[in-house]
């Protein structure tokens, strides 16, 4: 008997008892339905981490330059917190050092934030605002688009002209009725024009941009800086990650050479990326693929014995048919490779239920949630895979019961 | 001992079996020599317990004896494993059973094509040598119903067209009326004689004088050993 023949044969059987298959195949539709599931959550969310979340704080392919203060973390010992209270400040002549020596720099602007108890206009105020100097390239490398007016530029920086971008929040609470645009703010005793609006972002992390006054770093400097020419940030971004981990490590290098540090001595500034946060995500990914794996396995294991015990079931059932078609011819392989083909029909059969089941959950988990779940391929030949390893596996033992019946005993069975 | 020549299908020599039942043993066969010639209708009766199941087992290579030789179409079958067993009875035997024994759930062509499944022929030739043989019993119209859907008669006549399917040299009839009314009986011994016409080598059990009146010649058992073997005319009423 050919192995098609066998698995005409093994769906013909399963067709005939429907209902009975179905529940048969409860267990293995369980198991491969929960691993398609956990594949388009993982996946998703992967996407999304990667694309919306960690983009939106620090940029893709985008580095950080920043001083490291003391007391950060707060586990430091008292002798670590003193060494840090003496690291020096980022200045603007690091990040023009930085210009200089890193290649391949896409965009790349510093900043300096000041928080400001009120912004007001007329009679019109907003308290804690995030007051930001930056430079010219910043609104473009941060990703912030403008909705209505225009960005600053380095004119406006180099001369120092008093111009503003205001979040979305504080443009509604100002002008709830009109055009910010050409308008006149005070920030403290200053008058700023209001020349853009920052598009609206919204949700959790949309605090700090909506509630933001971007101002260039010139006027910046004139007004409100405490300590000239000193940064709380250089940003830099590449086009690509290789040209990002190659400008880490050139950044590195040279603020260490400009801050004298030996070799062996600690960095007394600090470099972030995207990729820490994605290190966090990546660390819950990790723990949902690990344990994801462990519920599918015992699913289809469960799975797995169900249908061991349905097929031996089948062959006390079917003890007559064997009898028969060994008299008629059978042999002992052909048997085996009957009910083999048969459990592993079974199985597969139900891990394709459980990927349409699986990729149908995805669906629907795309549509109501804002996660973009997406089934990958390789779950669904993993899923596949798995239902038909586990009627193999569960399918030997009845399989092999069946083939050892003796046709005398199995034909004379009632 | 020499095989035998072509004109003979079985030839048997002291052929002897034996049962461990618990403690004991039961001596089932003690010893049967019998020699069964082409185209020969041969009835064997016996009381129960007599060694005619066993002897049909050993006969249809469905067991191997303990002891002695048998030959099946010139082949010594006495000694051969499963995997050989199961191809003689492919090839050489054409068994009918007392129930039938059609697989339910599917359909009367399936049931005669089994045979050719396992003796590995394509779809095309299965189908094809299966309607004929459905045809040659009268079943043309019957092919795709089930067997609950067919009367007892019918269900015989499928069997015996799944046991001729494969041209076998013997046709091995294990009380093949014993669940069969007396008119269908009489239909189905009429196809058995015809086919024993037709050049077939029938080899029938039976506990039923007037079945066994259809052969022409008659082996009685008593006790694991052969007790009368005699010819007769068919239809003439036997002793």
């Amino acid at each position: 008997m050919k192995i098609l023949d066998a698995v005409i044969l093994a769906l013909r059987t399963v067709w005939a008892q429907k209902l009975k298959s179905f529940f048969t195949l409860l267990g293995v539709i369980v198991g491969v339905t929960f691993l398609i599931s956990v594949f388009a959550v993982v996946e998703g969310m992967n996407r999304y981490v990667q694309d919306d979340f960690a983009g939106s704080i620090f940029g893709i392919n985008t580095i950080t330059i920043e001083r490291i203060w003391s007391g950060r973390g707060g586990r430091q010992d008292a002798q670590t917190r003193r060494r840090q209270s003496r690291n020096p400040d980022i200045t603007t002549a690091d990040a023009e050092a930085l210009r200089e020596e890193i290649p391949n720099i896409w965009y790349m602007a510093y900043n300096t934030d000041r928080f400001m108890p009120e912004v007001r206009s007329g009679q019109n105020k907003r308290k804690n605002v995030r007051l930001i100097g930056v430079t010219d390239e910043y609104l473009d490398l941060q990703g912030w688009e403008i909705v209505d007016g225009r960005g600053l530029t380095r004119i406006d920086d180099v001369r120092a002209i008093r111009v503003a971008v205001i979040g979305d929040a504080i443009a509604q609470k100002l002008f709830p009725d009109e055009s910010a645009i050409g308008r006149d703010i005070r920030l403290g005793p200053f008058r700023y024009r209001v020349v853009g609006v920052l598009k609206r972002q919204g949700g959790f992390i949309g605090v700090i941009r909506d509630a933001a006054v971007v101002v260039p770093w010139g006027a910046f400097q004139a007004d409100f800086s405490r300590r000239r020419n000193v940064v709380d940030g250089i940003q830099i971004k590449f086009r690509t990650e290789e040209a990002m981990v190659a400008g880490q490590a050139a950044a590195e290098e040279t603020l260490r050479a400009r801050h004298r540090l030996r070799p062996g001595q600690e960095n007394d500034f600090d470099i972030e990326t995207a990729s820490e946060v994605l290190d966090a995500w990546n660390t819950i990914k990790n723990v949902l693929l690990a344990a994801g794996p462990g519920l599918v396995a015992v699913a289809l294991v469960v799975g797995g014995i169900v249908i061991m015990n349905i097929m031996l079931m089948s062959v006390l059932e079917r003890t007559r048919e064997i009898g028969v078609r060994k008299a008629l011819g059978a042999r002992r392989v052909d048997i085996t490779r009957q009910f083999l083909a048969e459990s592993a029909t079974l199985s597969t059969l139900g891990a394709a239920i459980g990927v349409a089941i699986g990729t149908g959950l995805a669906k629907l988990v795309d549509i109501v949630a804002p996660l973009p779940a997406s089934v990958p391929v390789y779950a669904i030949i993993m899923g596949v895979a798995l239902g038909l390893l586990v009627g193999i596996v569960f399918g030997v033992y009845p399989a092999l019961r069946a083939s050892r019946l003796d046709p005398i005993v199995a034909l004379r069975y009632e | 001992m020499m095989p035998p020549d072509n004109n003979t299908v079985i030839l048997t020599r002291d052929l002897k079996k034996e049962y461990e039942l618990g403690a004991e043993t039961v001596r089932a066969l003690r010893g049967v020599d019998m020699q069964i010639d082409k185209n020969e209708f041969v009835a064997i009766m016996g009381p129960s317990g007599s060694g005619k199941s066993t002897l049909l087992n050993l006969i249809g290579c469905l067991d191997t004896p303990t002891a002695g030789q048998y030959w099946l179409g010139g082949e010594e079958v006495s000694q051969l494993d499963d995997n050989d067993l199961a191809r003689i009875r492919n090839r050489q035997i054409g068994f009918v059973f007392q129930t039938f024994n059609l697989l339910p759930r599917t359909t009367a062509l399936h049931n005669v094509e089994l045979p050719l499944i396992y003796a590995g022929l394509p779809a095309k030739q299965r189908h094809e040598q299966a309607k004929a043989a459905l045809d040659a019993v009268g079943l043309a119209d019957r092919m795709t119903h089930h067997p609950n859907e067919l009367s007892g008669g019918e269900r015989q006549r499928v069997a015996m067209a799944r046991a001729l399917v494969n041209q076998p040299s013997l046709l091995l009839a294990d009380e093949p009326t014993g669940n069969l009314d007396s008119a269908t009986s009489g239909e189905i011994m009429d196809i058995l004689v015809s086919l024993h016409d037709r050049g077939e080598t029938i080899l029938l059990v039976t506990h039923e004088r007037d079945i066994a009146a259809y052969s022409d010649r008659l082996i009685t058992l008593r006790d694991g050993v052969i007790e009368t073997d005699q010819r007769h005319t068919i239809g003439e009423p036997v002793a």
